[in-house]
């Protein structure tokens, strides 16, 4: 937090908004449905923000809570860190049992290229694809990007979009996916609870909250688990993507646009 | 930096009442027993953001709370039974959800840009997700069976 920002523990509007949001959610419950074999599991912190959203748009909220909000989701994240620190604590020697696959699972961060890059290319997108498809685009890369492309490049545009989506959904999307997913594959929970720590922390909560709650039996594994995903995505994640991931998307970009040119060029030879 | 100090203390005490208070509606954990734990958590994140500022080395906050959580909690900590103890009464997902209140507050305000990304970035960014999870879960349960752990 910077010491521009003073008194925000004064704002009891926003914070007395927050209790109610909170009072409400919790009242609600959790509500689980099956679609197929797998499990969507709303969760009370899914309806907190898309009810903080909603209160965005009515006169209730102005433009003052919503600035006075950001730098709290900070700070109440390091709350969230030190609970996760204390799971960690006892779980260490398990953990260090598990340490290589933690490890490795971090190149599956680079999953996101096989899969979300071929599709950017598929819908036209250009060098735009580059920065959207490298990583999940939370601060550190696109700190990266910007810093090798430049802000107002296609790259940088890629990013930021990513980084927008991330923020808005990035939540409520894995909260909702990773209950869902392990559900539906054969998959075992530990490796989904290592992946939620994608280096973020509201994602990583989100996700894991609802592996807890769709297999509540394991649920200091799971957090212990992917706090600790979290904590070491966040320390390679930036190394990760400058060595592996960009130079690996830009050498694959150039494939996929190869072939596509190729194949267009083709089709309007055939057509002229 | 005592003015920080004090704002901190100030809104992780606001975070603490509300979380307590959804701690024991949607967990039905008394607030009387969740207390001390509450406290301990406010303790550690306080020393992390305290000794961000103090020490030269630039690594986030968030690091520096989540080693000493580990550090008080771990098996060889004197005391750290009770610190474990004390903070289970604490729901995790007690926590996550003020958290994503405010995030919601504040988000209202990326909404315009986010309107403006059109479908294809919507489509790609879910493929971002759904990738970077699944990879890592198939590799996770690779590396897990492989070590027998699972």
């Amino acid at each position: 937090m910077s010491e521009v920002q003073k008194n925000l523990w004064k704002d009891w509007r926003l914070h007395a908004l927050v209790l109610v949001i909170v009072v409400i959610t919790e009242l609600m419950g959790t509500h689980e449905f099956s679609v197929g074999p797998g499990v969507i599991l709303l969760l009370p912190m899914l309806y907190a923000i898309i009810i903080g959203l909603a209160l965005y748009f009515t006169p209730i909220i102005k433009e003052k809570q919503s600035k006075h909000a950001e730098p709290l989701i900070v700070l109440g994240v390091t709350l969230l860190i030190a609970k996760i620190g204390v799971i960690i604590g006892p779980s260490l020697p398990q953990i260090i049992a598990a340490g290589p696959a933690l490890l490795l699972q971090e190149f599956g961060n680079l999953g996101t290229i096989f899969i979300a890059l071929p599709i950017a290319v598929f819908l036209g997108l250009k060098r735009e694809s580059i920065g959207m498809t490298h990583s999940v685009a939370r601060e550190p890369n696109v700190g990266l990007i910007m810093d090798k492309y430049g802000f107002n490049s296609p790259e940088g545009r890629g990013v930021m979009a990513i980084y927008i989506f991330g923020t808005v959904f990035g939540a409520v999307f894995m909260g909702l996916i990773s209950g869902f997913l392990a559900t539906i594959t054969p998959l075992h929970p530990l490796s989904f609870a290592m992946a939620s720590g994608i280096g973020s922390g509201s994602m990583m909560a989100a996700a894991s909250g609802s592996l807890v709650a769709a297999f509540p039996s394991m649920e200091t594994e799971i957090l212990a688990f992917a706090g600790a995903s979290n904590l070491l995505s966040l320390s390679t994640g930036l190394y990760m993507s400058i060595f592996i991931g960009l130079p690996l998307t830009e050498k694959l970009y150039n494939v996929l646009n190869k072939r596509k040119d190729n194949r267009t060029g083709a089709n309007t030879g055939r057509g002229e | 930096m005592l003015k920080n100090i004090q704002e901190w203390t100030l809104l992780l005490l606001i975070f603490g009442v509300v979380s307590i208070l959804g701690n024991w509606i949607g967990y039905n954990i008394f607030p009387v027993e969740a207390v001390p734990g509450m406290i301990i958590l406010i303790l550690i994140a306080l020393a992390g953001l305290i000794l961000q500022k103090l020490l030269p080395i630039r690594i986030p906050s968030i690091a520096y709370v989540a080693i000493i959580g580990v550090l008080v909690s771990m098996p060889w900590m004197p005391g750290s039974e009770q610190i474990v103890a004390m903070t289970n009464y604490i729901n995790l997902l007690a926590l996550t959800t003020p958290i994503l209140a405010y995030a919601g507050i504040a988000i209202g305000r990326s909404w315009t840009d986010f309107v403006k990304l059109g479908w294809r970035t919507i489509v790609v960014a879910s493929f971002v997700m759904v990738g970077t999870f699944l990879g890592s879960a198939v590799i996770a349960e690779l590396v897990l069976r492989m070590q027998g752990i699972i």
